[in-house]
């Protein structure tokens, strides 16, 4: 067997026009879920009456489906469903657009569990401290254990970032013309189907690794407090991909951690 | 200068403090001793407001009023007029040396930034510090990192200052740098609420000293009354197990 190194070549180029689609859907679910995962983490910690289940109940649902099953759902639910409220214009949307809706209800339920243990890792002494030279728990919060808690979320951020990277492939299905999806199509055409997966699998590897480079730059960045004690240098070998998930669930909810025992404050 | 009456404090079913009377004038410097358990550290941060207390009176800082009902005001009243010295430092471990000291100038007292500096830097100097103002943290010992935290505290001028076993958390050859902080401190006339179990320091620099045990005030009186003649079996039995320790 050997492969078609000018097929390869070809779909190089044409899939090129697909990273941007990755990108998009990569950037849109982080810029909306940062934000919203952080608020949701804070909601679960402070015990926000109400919603506080509400958050835990769709965090564990959306970690406990894969996301294989909600992108079939929203693919197959959200246009009929948005049908009935703008009528049959809802069938031509860009199918990107659900891209960007799964993704990001995917996202904001891993962000959350990472900004929540995030925040629990900075021990609360630092907050009473905070108190002890008369400052308001808020002010504490936002000065000292906040800067501290993204610090120490960065990395988490980094593996959600790369998970969300290699599962927004699965935007194929949607009919999104992604990598992936422009790959798959060439190869359909003449039966390369090795050839064509090669290309996308370098593409992703290529992407994911810019990716870790540039967060491996924030952590440095933002770390500059703790660099004595953790002198990290990048790892420039390929293949090193932190193992996401593990880190994130390990953390058991530890009520002796929270910081909501200031709240009466 | 700071009266309490008859507080009490529960975590649960259990009673912590059991109705306790403590009174601090101005200069005093208290080593408050007593078996592990016994309620001296909730007792300080009951005090501090750092933990609600279920009953009991407290008259300090213009504040007058039930521990368990104090107003968002009261409470801040009383935090802007002591100081906190911790065990485990609780430095901020995002904030130099320098900010450590700044950060309650700056933020809580509104004090400008130059003369925040100048105060800190003074504070710093005066606990041996001056030379680490830059250095974060996690690039101190123990026994700077505490002095550190010293210097947070006195940088606020508080009327008083407290620490919890000041030196529990730090390597045996680190515990002198501190102490010797503490010492001078109280020399120069601070009013200090201290933790502990160096009976040196309870016996030579206090000029009081207050036993606790099972959340009770067992016997208080001169560091003489309480090491040369103590009046009541459990202070007796106490001062013997922790003084063949050493
Ligand atoms: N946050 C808490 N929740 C429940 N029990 C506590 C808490 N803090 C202290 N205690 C209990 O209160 C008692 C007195 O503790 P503490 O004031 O720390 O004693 P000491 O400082 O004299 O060693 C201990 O039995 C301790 O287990
Ligand atoms: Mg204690």
């Amino acid at each position: 067997m050997s492969l078609d190194t000018n097929f390869m070549a070809q779909v190089f180029k044409t899939a090129i026009a697909g990273v941007p689609v990755t990108l998009q859907i990569v950037l849109v679910a982080l810029i909306v879920s940062l934000p919203i995962g952080f608020i949701f983490a804070l909601v679960r910690i402070y015990r926000v009456k109400i919603l506080s289940p509400l958050v835990r109940l769709y965090v564990s649902f959306v970690r406990g489906t894969p996301l294989i099953a909600q992108i079939l759902i929203i693919y197959s639910a959200f246009p009929s469903f948005l049908a009935t409220i703008i009528g049959k214009s809802a069938f031509s949307i860009d199918p990107i657009n659900y891209a960007y809706i799964v993704f990001t209800l995917n996202s904001i339920a891993t962000l959350t569990e990472v900004f929540r243990s995030a925040l629990q890792t900075v021990d609360k002494g630092q907050l009473e401290a905070g108190l002890m030279v008369g400052m308001a728990p808020r002010q504490t919060f936002v000065r000292v254990i906040l800067p501290q808690a993204l610090v120490s979320a960065l990395p988490n951020i980094t593996n959600a970032t790369l998970y969300l990277i290699k599962n927004s492939s699965l935007a194929f299905i949607m009919s999104v013309k992604d990598i992936t999806a422009i790959a798959k199509t060439q190869a359909a055409f003449s039966y390369n189907f090795l050839e064509a997966y090669l290309v996308v699998w370098v593409y992703y590897l290529i992407i994911a690794y810019a990716a870790e480079l540039l967060f491996w730059f924030l952590e440095r960045y933002f770390s500059r407090f703790q660099r004595t004690t953790t002198a990290k240098s990048f790892n420039w070998h390929l293949f090193s991909f932190k193992q996401p998930t593990t880190t994130v669930a390990a953390v058991q909810y530890d009520p002796k951690k929270e910081l909501v025992n200031h709240a009466h404050n | 200068m700071l009266t309490i009456k008859n507080l009490t404090k529960s975590y649960g079913p259990q009673q912590i403090l059991k109705g306790i009377d403590f009174q601090v004038n101005q200069g005093d410097v208290i080593t408050l001793i007593g078996p592990s358990g016994s309620g001296k550290t909730t007792l300080l941060r009951t005090i501090t407001t750092l933990e609600k207390g279920d009953g009991g009176t407290i008259d300090f800082a213009g504040v007058q009023g039930e521990l368990a009902h104090l107003s968002k005001n009261d409470i801040r009243t009383i935090r802007q007029n002591v100081g906190f010295v911790f065990q485990n430092y609780n430095l901020f471990n995002n904030k130099t040396t320098l900010q450590n000291v700044t950060e309650g100038l700056v933020v809580a007292h509104k004090i400008p930034k130059a003369q925040a500096k100048t105060i800190a830097l003074a504070a710093l100097k005066k606990v041996g510090m001056a030379d680490y103002v830059a250095h974060y943290p996690s690039q101190l010992s123990g026994g700077q990192a505490q002095r550190v935290g010293i210097a947070r505290a006195i940088a606020l001028k508080p009327q008083v200052i407290f620490f919890d076993e000041p030196t529990s958390a730090l390597d045996p050859e680190l515990v002198g740098e501190v102490l010797k902080v503490m010492r001078q401190l109280a020399e120069e006339g601070a009013t200090m609420v201290v933790i502990t179990h160096q009976m040196n320091f309870a016996r030579n620099v206090a000029n009081k000293v207050v036993f606790m045990a099972d959340g009770q005030v067992v016997e208080a009186g001169s560091p003489a009354d309480i090491f040369d003649h103590p009046q009541v079996p459990r202070t007796q039995q106490f001062l013997a197990e922790i003084l063949s320790n050493v």
